[in-house]
């Protein structure tokens, strides 16, 4: 009871333990911040990883493998699995207007599909847009303009079934779609909008790819006009610079994969038949040929998990794929083995720039929890010193009969109510930079030059932070902990002075 | 009940400076009744305070032959260290020269704060309203009625002499110990406060030991004893 009383005091009377209480909020503050960005990023990565492949892609390249409408069927009659859709990924080469090229990863996606298992939808850039993005707050983003609407629909509609209809053209078109930066026709706005130096859907493209024979050799490069439909920004940028969308039946043509019938070798191995040669009348041993049809083959197929955006169901639903693709290997006698065949999720296929944020976030994370114990150490000097200038209270204390526990619990609980101002401090500043960061970094930007994250240059427009609650639960809990730490000696020296010699203390 | 409240026998302390053991007290004797004022004078460094801090249980006596120390009937000298926190807590009120007041509390909860002591914070919290009572009846005989909310550094030295009295009182101890209670103000405000102790004693009938210089206040005890050499004598 003395104790609640005497803390009370003491922190209204007294400056210094209020500078232990500022040293552990900026701790507290800067682990949070650091961990909120952090964590932002990281998420972001992910959901971007996410939005280009659903969760698990099946991939057997170059060739590809056919009768994936089954193995689509078989996935998506699976409770874990919400949806899949076939892909073929191959490296092209695109020309663009103005003399541009450059080379491309080009994927062949049938659009209703790819939306159904990927985030495309919502990336598709060229849309009418209702809102300005967060930043934009002089409304200059071109999407928003009443005028553009009724175009931006159209290509918006365009960009899904990656069809274009012209007008001048009754037929629609198989049309591509470009990642937003492919050839640099847009520049970035430091709000985050795109300014279009040049507007690139209903333009025309060349597409080059190199098609295989059976035996995986490449053929002679084969180029066809598109027009563009539309454009794509995922956020990762070497994806948004050099990916290119295109209707599955337009690529599979291009590739040499559609269907087809061919000649082939008819009976069975080594039957010859004889047959008279109409040429030199001469009798002959031939195999006999017929007329076979290939089947449509892809390279990969998309799979979307239910609820899999926590890695253990991710892993799940991995798993289940596998399991459906030996089913289905094991129906078709013409599929590659499921040994041959890639199973990743999204996680793996950009498992180097996971891994480097996740390890950044845990080598930050440390360095500033290393920062942390000093707050520990600061915390033990001012209430070492605390007690010594109170060495005469804890005698006077001792004589009223304050035990050695009474007199240590004082000092414990201070240093307890100091951590915990500090620790709420942190958090309620980590909270207000956080929700404030691209303001304040705007600010930086504009009184100092300082500009951490150019959008133009990032992959994110916008710095993204989240604090979670279990996340700041830990650091403001770690901060209080910490100034009980750095109480607990002062608090025991306390607790063991002389009362007797305590009292005479001048 | 025993007439005999305190019992010290043969005691002895001895400190330490470095290599050199100082003995302070060498087999003083002393047995207080309940009831009794019993003056202890002595010249300065003779052990006057350390014999006080030994019958307060703020100090033990030396380990071994150090001889015997009982508070009706307990051995202070062998109880454990949470039952001599109790005794002073409970059974003692320690008035000091330099009034050793908490300078954040004020007048009324310095005078509470032996109460919170004793009763921990429940029992503190039950007994709040009638504990509040008696700290501000103290302080109202002490003449402070008015200064209830002022911090000690607010007072002058006999205010905070009577603030520590109350203090002592607050638990109503059987043995209030005084270590030159007077020893830090001018005579006639010395001699006030000595009257008012004297008023107290004729109504509780409180067991007072106090150590002093001065022989006049000395003289309103019931006994002198003196300390030389480490011993207690009449
Ligand atoms: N912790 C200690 N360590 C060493 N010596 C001590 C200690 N405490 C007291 N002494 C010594 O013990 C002797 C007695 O001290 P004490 O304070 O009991 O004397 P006193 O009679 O109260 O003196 P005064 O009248 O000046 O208050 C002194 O010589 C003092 O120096
Ligand atoms: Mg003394």
């Amino acid at each position: 009871m003395y104790q609640a009383l005497l803390t009370r005091r003491y922190l209204t009377s007294k400056v210094m333990p209020l500078l232990a209480a500022v040293a552990v909020m900026l701790c507290v503050a800067m682990e949070l911040i650091v961990w909120s960005v952090m964590g932002g990023f990281g998420d972001m990565l992910k959901n971007s990883g996410r939005a280009l492949i659903g969760d698990v892609s099946i991939t057997y390249q170059p060739r590809g493998f056919a009768h994936y409408d089954d193995l689509i069927a078989r996935l998506e009659a699976d409770p874990l699995v919400e949806a899949a859709t076939p892909a073929i990924e191959t490296a092209g080469f695109i020309t663009l207007p103005q003399n541009r090229g450059q080379p491309i990863y080009l994927r062949g996606v049938d659009g209703p599909g790819y939306a159904r298992v990927t985030n495309y939808a919502q990336s598709l850039w060229w849309k009418p847009l209702a809102q300005p993005m967060t930043k934009d707050t002089r409304r200059e983003d071109p999407r928003l303009r009443p005028d553009y609407a009724a175009r931006l629909r159209e290509y918006e509609e365009a960009g899904l079934s990656l069809t274009l209809r012209r007008p001048e053209d009754p037929e629609p078109h198989a049309a591509v779609v470009l990642g937003i930066e492919i050839g640099h026709f847009n520049s970035r706005q430091p709000e985050g909008w795109y300014d279009p130096y040049l507007f690139l859907p209903g333009q025309d493209v060349m597409v080059y790819v190199i098609p295989t024979d059976s035996r995986n050799r490449p053929m002679d490069a084969r180029g066809l006009n598109f027009p563009v439909a539309n454009q794509v920004r995922s956020g990762l940028f070497e994806i948004d610079n050099s990916q290119v969308l295109i209707r599955l039946d337009a690529l599979q043509r291009m590739l040499n994969m559609d269907e087809a019938r061919r000649i082939a070798p008819g009976g069975s191995a080594g039957s010859f038949v004889r047959r008279v040669n109409p040429e030199t009348g001469r009798e002959e041993f031939v195999q006999p040929q017929e007329f076979v049809t290939d089947p449509a083959r892809v390279t990969s197929v998309l799979v979307r998990g239910r609820g899999a955006d926590q890695v253990p169901r991710l892993t799940a639903v991995k798993a289940r794929t596998e399991a459906i693709y030996r089913e289905f290997a094991a129906a078709h006698g013409d599929v590659p083995a499921a040994e041959e065949v890639e199973f990743e999720t999204w996680r793996d296929k950009h498992a180097t720039l996971i891994g480097a944020v996740e390890k950044e976030t845990v080598l930050v994370m440390f360095i500033f929890g290393v920062i942390s114990v000093t707050s520990i150490f600061l915390v033990l000097a001012i209430f070492w010193s605390m007690v010594s200038e109170k060495t005469r209270d804890v005698g006077i204390l001792r004589a009223m009969g304050a035990g050695r526990a009474g007199v240590a619990w004082l000092w414990l609980r201070y240093g307890l109510i100091i951590g915990l101002v500090g620790a709420v401090l942190g958090g309620v500043a980590a909270y207000s930079v956080v929700w404030n960061i691209n303001p304040i970094h705007d600010w930086l930007g504009r009184a100092f030059g300082i500009v951490v994250w150019d959008p133009r240059v990032y992959y994110f427009s916008e710095i993204p932070s989240v604090v979670v609650w279990w996340k700041a639960a830990i650091v403001l809990g770690g901060g209080a902990l910490a100034s009980i730490i750095g109480a607990l000696i002062p608090a025991v020296k306390a607790a063991n002075m002389d009362p007797v010699r305590s009292l005479r203390f001048e | 009940m025993t007439m005999t409240l305190l019992a010290a026998r043969d005691l002895r302390k001895t400190y330490r400076l470095g290599r050199v053991d100082v003995p302070v007290l060498r087999g003083a004797t002393l047995s207080v009744s309940r009831g009794e004022w019993v003056a202890v004078l002595g010249a300065s460094g003779s052990g006057k305070s350390t014999l006080l801090h030994l019958m307060g249980g703020l100090d033990r006596p030396d380990r071994k032959g150090g001889g015997s120390i009982t508070y009706d009937g307990r051995p202070l000298d062998r109880i454990r260290s949470n039952d001599l926190d109790r005794y002073r807590a409970a059974d003692v009120g320690f008035v000091f020269q330099f009034y050793h007041l908490l300078p954040e509390f004020t007048v009324l909860e310095n005078v509470l704060a032996a109460a919170m002591i004793l009763h921990g914070r429940f029992g503190f919290m039950r007994k709040r309203a009638a504990l509040e009572g008696r700290a501000r009846e103290l302080l109202a005989a002490f003449g402070l009625p008015h200064r209830l909310g002022h911090r000690p550094a607010e007072l002058s030295g006999g205010e905070r002499q009577r603030v520590a009295i109350a203090r002592a009182l607050m638990n109503q101890p059987a043995l209030l110990l005084a270590d030159e209670p007077t020893g830090n103000l001018d005579r006639a405000t010395g001699e006030t406060i000595i009257a008012e102790v004297a008023r107290l004693r004729e109504r509780t009938g409180q067991t007072i030991v106090m150590v002093t210089h001065d022989p006049e206040v000395a003289a309103r005890a019931d006994r002198i004893v003196h300390l030389r050499d480490g011993r207690v004598g009449e």
